[in-house]
Protein backbone atom coordinates (compact mmCIF):
# COMPACT_ATOMS: atom_id res chain seq x y z
CA UNK A 1 0.00 0.00 0.00
CA UNK A 2 2.86 2.44 0.74
CA UNK A 3 4.67 1.85 -2.54
CA UNK A 4 1.89 2.64 -4.25
CA UNK A 5 1.07 5.99 -1.96
CA UNK A 6 4.69 6.45 -2.93
CA UNK A 7 3.96 6.36 -7.01
CA UNK A 8 1.40 9.00 -6.48
CA UNK A 9 2.94 11.68 -4.50
CA UNK A 10 6.31 13.03 -3.63
CA UNK A 11 7.99 11.47 -1.04
CA UNK A 12 8.02 15.09 0.26
CA UNK A 13 4.46 14.79 0.70
CA UNK A 14 1.25 16.46 -1.02
CA UNK A 15 2.51 19.91 -0.20
CA UNK A 16 6.28 20.22 -1.15
CA UNK A 17 7.61 21.93 1.77
CA UNK A 18 8.44 25.72 0.86
CA UNK A 19 12.44 25.34 2.15
CA UNK A 20 12.34 22.79 -0.72
CA UNK A 21 10.37 25.04 -3.14
CA UNK A 22 13.05 27.92 -2.59
CA UNK A 23 15.87 25.52 -3.03
CA UNK A 24 14.75 24.65 -5.97
CA UNK A 25 14.17 27.97 -7.15
CA UNK A 26 17.53 28.93 -6.53
CA UNK A 27 19.42 26.27 -8.14
CA UNK A 28 18.08 26.19 -11.19
CA UNK A 29 18.74 30.14 -11.36
CA UNK A 30 21.50 30.12 -13.59
CA UNK A 31 22.52 33.89 -12.51
CA UNK A 32 23.43 31.84 -9.06
CA UNK A 33 25.45 29.71 -10.81
CA UNK A 34 25.89 27.18 -7.71
CA UNK A 35 28.76 24.83 -8.98
CA UNK A 36 29.24 21.49 -8.22
CA UNK A 37 31.89 21.31 -6.12
CA UNK A 38 30.27 23.72 -4.13
CA UNK A 39 27.31 22.01 -3.88
CA UNK A 40 29.25 18.80 -2.43
CA UNK A 41 30.80 20.52 0.21
CA UNK A 42 27.15 21.07 1.37
CA UNK A 43 26.02 17.46 0.73
CA UNK A 44 29.17 16.69 2.77
CA UNK A 45 28.00 18.98 5.27
CA UNK A 46 24.85 18.25 6.11
CA UNK A 47 26.13 14.51 6.51
CA UNK A 48 28.24 14.92 9.08
CA UNK A 49 25.18 17.58 10.62
CA UNK A 50 22.59 14.46 10.11
CA UNK A 51 25.26 12.19 11.69
CA UNK A 52 25.31 14.95 14.53
CA UNK A 53 28.50 16.71 13.93
CA UNK A 54 29.17 19.94 14.62
CA UNK A 55 29.12 21.13 11.11
CA UNK A 56 29.05 24.99 11.36
CA UNK A 57 33.06 25.35 10.80
CA UNK A 58 32.20 23.67 7.53
CA UNK A 59 29.13 25.77 6.74
CA UNK A 60 31.25 29.04 7.62
CA UNK A 61 33.99 28.29 5.45
CA UNK A 62 31.19 27.31 1.92
CA UNK A 63 30.12 30.53 2.81
CA UNK A 64 33.14 32.93 3.36
CA UNK A 65 34.33 31.25 -0.02
CA UNK A 66 31.28 31.19 -1.81
CA UNK A 67 29.93 33.87 -4.60
CA UNK A 68 26.47 33.20 -3.57
CA UNK A 69 24.42 35.95 -1.30
CA UNK A 70 24.02 34.54 1.67
CA UNK A 71 20.55 34.75 2.62
CA UNK A 72 20.42 32.39 -0.87
CA UNK A 73 22.77 30.20 0.17
CA UNK A 74 21.18 29.48 3.46
CA UNK A 75 17.98 28.73 1.54
CA UNK A 76 19.55 26.32 -0.50
CA UNK A 77 20.83 24.56 2.72
CA UNK A 78 17.77 24.28 4.70
CA UNK A 79 15.63 23.15 1.77
CA UNK A 80 18.82 20.22 0.86
CA UNK A 81 18.92 19.33 4.64
CA UNK A 82 14.79 19.14 4.42
CA UNK A 83 15.29 16.34 1.22
CA UNK A 84 17.59 14.63 2.81
CA UNK A 85 15.67 13.98 6.26
CA UNK A 86 12.51 13.23 4.45
CA UNK A 87 14.22 10.69 1.84
CA UNK A 88 16.27 9.08 4.84
CA UNK A 89 13.14 8.14 6.93
CA UNK A 90 11.24 6.26 4.49
CA UNK A 91 12.61 2.76 3.89
CA UNK A 92 14.65 2.25 0.88
CA UNK A 93 12.03 -0.25 0.12
CA UNK A 94 9.34 2.24 0.11
CA UNK A 95 11.38 4.66 -1.89
CA UNK A 96 13.42 3.40 -4.94
CA UNK A 97 15.93 5.21 -6.18
CA UNK A 98 13.76 6.14 -9.80
CA UNK A 99 11.35 7.52 -7.69
CA UNK A 100 13.16 9.69 -5.74
CA UNK A 101 15.03 10.63 -8.53
CA UNK A 102 11.86 11.30 -10.69
CA UNK A 103 10.30 13.33 -7.63
CA UNK A 104 13.22 15.98 -7.73
CA UNK A 105 13.24 16.09 -11.62
CA UNK A 106 9.32 17.22 -11.02
CA UNK A 107 11.36 20.16 -8.84
CA UNK A 108 13.27 21.01 -11.79
CA UNK A 109 16.53 20.36 -10.04
CA UNK A 110 19.59 20.23 -12.01
CA UNK A 111 20.44 16.59 -12.73
CA UNK A 112 24.14 16.34 -11.43
CA UNK A 113 22.51 17.52 -8.36
CA UNK A 114 20.21 15.13 -8.70
CA UNK A 115 22.46 12.25 -8.63
CA UNK A 116 24.50 13.76 -5.73
CA UNK A 117 21.43 13.50 -3.75
CA UNK A 118 20.63 9.65 -4.83
CA UNK A 119 24.76 8.63 -3.95
CA UNK A 120 24.04 9.84 -0.05
CA UNK A 121 20.43 8.74 0.36
CA UNK A 122 20.96 5.89 -1.35
CA UNK A 123 24.83 5.21 -0.76
CA UNK A 124 27.04 3.39 1.14
CA UNK A 125 26.31 6.14 3.97
CA UNK A 126 22.78 5.16 4.49
CA UNK A 127 23.24 2.25 7.06
CA UNK A 128 25.24 4.68 9.13
CA UNK A 129 22.73 7.69 8.45
CA UNK A 130 20.21 5.40 9.64
CA UNK A 131 21.42 3.80 12.66
CA UNK A 132 22.30 7.62 13.61
CA UNK A 133 18.83 9.20 13.32
CA UNK A 134 17.07 6.20 15.11
CA UNK A 135 19.47 6.57 17.85
CA UNK A 136 17.42 9.81 18.49
CA UNK A 137 14.45 8.15 18.48
CA UNK A 138 12.77 8.97 22.13
CA UNK A 139 13.91 6.42 24.24
CA UNK A 140 13.74 5.50 28.07
CA UNK A 141 16.61 5.09 30.01
CA UNK A 142 18.00 1.34 29.46
CA UNK A 143 20.00 -0.26 32.07
CA UNK A 144 23.57 -0.22 32.57
CA UNK A 145 24.26 -1.97 35.32
CA UNK A 146 22.66 -4.10 37.96
CA UNK A 147 23.95 -5.14 41.38
CA UNK A 148 22.55 -7.24 44.05
CA UNK A 149 23.35 -8.94 47.54
CA UNK A 150 21.18 -11.06 49.76
CA UNK A 151 21.16 -10.22 52.87
CA UNK A 152 19.21 -12.19 55.79
CA UNK A 153 17.96 -9.64 58.81
CA UNK A 154 18.72 -11.94 62.36
CA UNK A 155 17.25 -9.38 64.58
CA UNK A 156 15.91 -6.37 64.54
CA UNK A 157 14.89 -3.24 67.05
CA UNK A 158 10.91 -4.63 67.28
CA UNK A 159 11.80 -8.38 66.28
CA UNK A 160 14.21 -10.26 68.23
CA UNK A 161 14.88 -13.40 66.09
CA UNK A 162 13.74 -12.28 62.53
CA UNK A 163 15.55 -14.54 59.99
CA UNK A 164 14.31 -13.15 57.30
CA UNK A 165 16.11 -13.14 53.60
CA UNK A 166 16.02 -9.70 51.43
CA UNK A 167 17.24 -8.71 48.51
CA UNK A 168 18.99 -5.30 47.72
CA UNK A 169 19.01 -4.64 44.66
CA UNK A 170 21.34 -1.29 43.02
CA UNK A 171 20.28 -0.12 39.41
CA UNK A 172 22.41 2.35 37.03
CA UNK A 173 20.37 3.47 34.16
CA UNK A 174 21.91 5.38 31.24
CA UNK A 175 20.75 8.75 31.99
CA UNK A 176 23.28 8.46 35.23
CA UNK A 177 20.69 7.64 37.75
CA UNK A 178 21.44 5.14 40.09
CA UNK A 179 18.15 3.59 42.17
CA UNK A 180 18.83 1.40 45.22
CA UNK A 181 16.00 -0.47 46.40
CA UNK A 182 14.69 -3.90 48.67
CA UNK A 183 12.91 -6.52 47.47
CA UNK A 184 11.26 -9.24 49.88
CA UNK A 185 11.76 -12.61 49.43
CA UNK A 186 7.70 -12.70 48.02
CA UNK A 187 8.38 -9.62 45.71
CA UNK A 188 11.21 -11.56 44.34
CA UNK A 189 9.37 -14.67 43.32
CA UNK A 190 7.40 -12.28 41.23
CA UNK A 191 9.58 -10.09 39.96
CA UNK A 192 11.46 -13.11 38.07
CA UNK A 193 8.42 -14.91 37.39
CA UNK A 194 7.72 -11.64 35.56
CA UNK A 195 10.75 -11.21 33.66
CA UNK A 196 10.85 -14.73 32.32
CA UNK A 197 7.86 -13.98 31.22
CA UNK A 198 9.26 -10.93 29.14
CA UNK A 199 11.65 -12.73 27.77
CA UNK A 200 9.44 -14.88 26.25
CA UNK A 201 7.18 -12.54 24.86
CA UNK A 202 10.11 -11.20 23.17
CA UNK A 203 11.20 -14.24 21.70
CA UNK A 204 7.73 -15.21 20.36
CA UNK A 205 7.07 -11.72 18.90
CA UNK A 206 10.94 -12.24 17.39
CA UNK A 207 10.07 -15.72 15.68
CA UNK A 208 6.58 -13.64 14.55
CA UNK A 209 8.48 -11.24 13.15
CA UNK A 210 10.49 -13.03 11.56
CA UNK A 211 7.36 -14.36 9.40
CA UNK A 212 6.20 -11.50 8.81
CA UNK A 213 9.11 -10.30 6.76
CA UNK A 214 8.41 -13.23 4.88
CA UNK A 215 5.71 -12.57 3.35
CA UNK B 1 -20.78 -8.25 81.00
CA UNK B 2 -21.07 -11.77 80.04
CA UNK B 3 -18.56 -14.06 79.41
CA UNK B 4 -18.55 -13.31 75.04
CA UNK B 5 -18.85 -9.67 75.59
CA UNK B 6 -15.70 -10.16 77.54
CA UNK B 7 -14.30 -12.05 74.93
CA UNK B 8 -15.22 -9.72 72.27
CA UNK B 9 -14.16 -6.20 74.04
CA UNK B 10 -10.55 -7.74 74.41
CA UNK B 11 -10.48 -9.18 70.71
CA UNK B 12 -11.08 -5.27 69.61
CA UNK B 13 -8.69 -3.68 72.42
CA UNK B 14 -6.16 -6.22 71.30
CA UNK B 15 -6.75 -5.03 67.51
CA UNK B 16 -7.03 -1.93 68.45
CA UNK B 17 -3.71 -1.67 70.50
CA UNK B 18 -2.36 -3.57 66.95
CA UNK B 19 -3.88 -1.41 64.99
CA UNK B 20 -1.83 1.69 66.24
CA UNK B 21 1.70 -0.11 67.29
CA UNK B 22 1.89 -2.37 63.87
CA UNK B 23 -0.34 -0.75 61.33
CA UNK B 24 0.53 3.12 61.31
CA UNK B 25 -3.24 3.84 62.29
CA UNK B 26 -2.50 6.48 64.54
CA UNK B 27 -6.26 7.29 65.20
CA UNK B 28 -6.81 4.44 67.37
CA UNK B 29 -6.31 6.15 70.50
CA UNK B 30 -6.43 4.69 74.09
CA UNK B 31 -9.42 7.03 74.51
CA UNK B 32 -11.48 5.64 71.70
CA UNK B 33 -10.83 2.20 72.90
CA UNK B 34 -11.97 2.75 76.34
CA UNK B 35 -15.41 4.63 74.84
CA UNK B 36 -16.03 2.37 72.25
CA UNK B 37 -15.26 -0.76 74.65
CA UNK B 38 -15.31 0.02 77.83
CA UNK B 39 -16.91 2.45 78.76
CA UNK B 40 -18.15 1.32 82.00
CA UNK B 41 -14.55 1.01 83.25
CA UNK B 42 -12.93 4.10 84.95
CA UNK B 43 -9.86 5.74 83.09
CA UNK B 44 -7.52 4.56 85.49
CA UNK B 45 -8.69 0.51 85.23
CA UNK B 46 -8.79 0.86 81.60
CA UNK B 47 -5.46 2.33 81.63
CA UNK B 48 -3.76 -0.86 83.39
CA UNK B 49 -5.28 -3.10 81.21
CA UNK B 50 -4.36 -1.06 78.14
CA UNK B 51 -1.12 -1.52 79.08
CA UNK B 52 -0.73 -4.99 80.17
CA UNK B 53 -1.90 -6.25 77.40
CA UNK B 54 0.16 -3.68 75.14
CA UNK B 55 3.11 -5.16 76.90
CA UNK B 56 1.82 -8.94 77.03
CA UNK B 57 1.88 -8.52 72.79
CA UNK B 58 4.58 -6.79 72.33
CA UNK B 59 6.60 -9.69 74.22
CA UNK B 60 4.69 -11.95 72.30
CA UNK B 61 5.59 -10.17 68.98
CA UNK B 62 9.17 -9.41 69.68
CA UNK B 63 9.90 -13.27 70.12
CA UNK B 64 7.77 -13.84 67.14
CA UNK B 65 6.33 -16.99 69.41
CA UNK B 66 5.42 -19.86 67.39
CA UNK B 67 2.10 -21.95 68.91
CA UNK B 68 4.32 -23.85 71.40
CA UNK B 69 6.11 -20.71 72.98
CA UNK B 70 3.27 -19.06 72.86
CA UNK B 71 1.43 -21.63 75.22
CA UNK B 72 4.05 -21.74 77.30
CA UNK B 73 4.09 -17.89 78.10
CA UNK B 74 0.71 -17.65 78.38
CA UNK B 75 0.66 -20.04 81.39
CA UNK B 76 3.20 -19.07 83.19
CA UNK B 77 1.66 -15.88 83.09
CA UNK B 78 -1.87 -17.15 84.49
CA UNK B 79 0.48 -18.88 87.11
CA UNK B 80 1.94 -15.76 88.25
CA UNK B 81 0.60 -14.47 92.00
CA UNK B 82 -0.32 -11.35 92.60
CA UNK B 83 -2.12 -8.52 90.93
CA UNK B 84 -0.05 -9.44 87.45
CA UNK B 85 -1.56 -12.99 86.71
CA UNK B 86 -3.58 -13.78 83.85
CA UNK B 87 -7.49 -14.24 83.27
CA UNK B 88 -7.72 -17.58 81.44
CA UNK B 89 -10.01 -15.52 79.41
CA UNK B 90 -7.37 -12.88 78.54
CA UNK B 91 -5.14 -15.71 77.48
CA UNK B 92 -7.61 -17.49 75.10
CA UNK B 93 -8.29 -13.96 73.81
CA UNK B 94 -4.49 -13.47 73.32
CA UNK B 95 -4.08 -16.63 71.95
CA UNK B 96 -6.56 -16.38 69.30
CA UNK B 97 -5.35 -13.00 68.30
CA UNK B 98 -2.01 -13.88 67.89
CA UNK B 99 -3.41 -17.39 65.71
CA UNK B 100 -4.72 -15.31 63.09
CA UNK B 101 -2.32 -12.16 63.03
CA UNK B 102 0.94 -13.32 63.46
CA UNK B 103 2.43 -13.90 60.13
CA UNK B 104 0.76 -9.71 59.34
CA UNK B 105 2.55 -8.32 62.94
CA UNK B 106 5.91 -10.07 61.80
CA UNK B 107 5.31 -8.87 58.34
CA UNK B 108 5.21 -5.12 60.05
CA UNK B 109 7.81 -5.07 62.51
CA UNK B 110 10.02 -6.69 59.59
CA UNK B 111 8.74 -3.57 57.80
CA UNK B 112 9.99 -1.50 60.65
CA UNK B 113 13.34 -2.07 60.18
CA UNK B 114 13.46 -1.34 56.90
CA UNK B 115 15.28 1.64 54.85
CA UNK B 116 15.71 1.58 51.30
CA UNK B 117 12.67 2.21 49.83
CA UNK B 118 10.77 -1.62 48.40
CA UNK B 119 9.72 -2.95 45.54
CA UNK B 120 6.14 -2.77 45.38
CA UNK B 121 5.21 -3.60 41.43
CA UNK B 122 6.29 -4.03 38.46
CA UNK B 123 4.24 -3.09 35.37
CA UNK B 124 5.87 -4.09 31.94
CA UNK B 125 4.90 -4.15 28.23
CA UNK B 126 6.92 -5.37 25.55
CA UNK B 127 7.12 -3.24 21.95
CA UNK B 128 8.35 -3.76 18.45
CA UNK B 129 9.21 -0.08 16.92
CA UNK B 130 7.88 0.11 13.53
CA UNK B 131 8.53 3.55 12.94
CA UNK B 132 9.83 6.80 13.97
CA UNK B 133 9.85 10.42 13.46
CA UNK B 134 13.56 10.37 11.49
CA UNK B 135 14.19 6.28 11.61
CA UNK B 136 13.02 3.93 8.79
CA UNK B 137 10.09 1.74 9.15
CA UNK B 138 10.91 -1.62 10.70
CA UNK B 139 13.70 0.66 12.69
CA UNK B 140 16.95 -1.45 13.96
CA UNK B 141 16.96 -3.85 16.62
CA UNK B 142 14.39 -6.46 17.69
CA UNK B 143 11.77 -6.07 20.45
CA UNK B 144 11.94 -3.79 23.39
CA UNK B 145 10.68 -4.11 26.63
CA UNK B 146 9.23 -1.08 28.83
CA UNK B 147 9.41 -1.74 32.39
CA UNK B 148 7.72 0.31 35.16
CA UNK B 149 9.45 -0.28 38.60
CA UNK B 150 6.77 0.82 41.76
CA UNK B 151 8.95 1.92 44.68
CA UNK B 152 8.62 3.39 47.69
CA UNK B 153 9.14 3.21 51.73
CA UNK B 154 6.79 2.25 54.04
CA UNK B 155 3.97 5.35 54.59
CA UNK B 156 5.13 7.20 51.67
CA UNK B 157 3.71 8.10 48.72
CA UNK B 158 5.45 5.20 45.23
CA UNK B 159 7.78 6.39 43.03
CA UNK B 160 8.34 5.25 39.61
CA UNK B 161 10.96 4.23 37.78
CA UNK B 162 10.79 3.68 33.83
CA UNK B 163 13.40 2.06 31.90
CA UNK B 164 13.72 -0.01 28.29
CA UNK B 165 15.39 -3.01 27.98
CA UNK B 166 15.93 -5.27 24.46
CA UNK B 167 16.45 -9.21 24.76
CA UNK B 168 20.01 -8.96 25.67
CA UNK B 169 19.91 -7.28 28.66
CA UNK B 170 16.15 -9.25 29.92
CA UNK B 171 18.52 -12.48 29.55
CA UNK B 172 21.09 -11.30 31.81
CA UNK B 173 18.87 -9.62 34.02
CA UNK B 174 17.32 -13.11 33.97
CA UNK B 175 20.46 -14.75 34.68
CA UNK B 176 20.97 -12.44 37.96
CA UNK B 177 17.83 -13.47 39.37
CA UNK B 178 19.07 -17.16 39.12
CA UNK B 179 21.93 -16.75 40.82
CA UNK B 180 20.17 -14.05 43.34
CA UNK B 181 17.65 -17.13 43.68
CA UNK B 182 20.16 -20.07 44.28
CA UNK B 183 21.70 -17.28 46.96
CA UNK B 184 18.56 -17.44 48.97
CA UNK B 185 18.27 -20.79 48.68
CA UNK B 186 21.62 -21.94 50.47
CA UNK B 187 20.50 -19.82 52.82
CA UNK B 188 16.88 -20.39 53.61
CA UNK B 189 18.26 -24.09 53.61
CA UNK B 190 21.13 -23.65 56.23
CA UNK B 191 18.76 -21.62 58.58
Amino acid sequence: MSSHQTKESSFLGGRIPPEVESMSRYLKDASLTLDQDTFRKILKALVSSIEGRDCREAMRHIAESSVIPEEKLSHIVAGMYRVLTEAIRIPTASLKQEAFKEDLRELRIPEDFITDFASVVFGSRRAALEAVTSERDPHLPTLDELRWRVDVTISTSSLARALQPSVLMQIKLSDGSLQQFEVPVSKFQELRYNVALILKEMNDLEKKSVLKIQD
Amino acid sequence: MSDIDTAKSLTGLLNGIAQKAYHNHGEVTEDLLRTELYPDLSPEDFHALHDKMRGLLKSIAMADMDPGQLEAFLTAQMKRQGGGGMSEGQASALSRFWRSQRARVRESLLAQSRWEPGLRGLAWRVDLQTSSGRGPEAAPGGPVALLELELGRPSQVSEYVCLECDEVTVNQVLKKMADIQRSIDTVVHRS
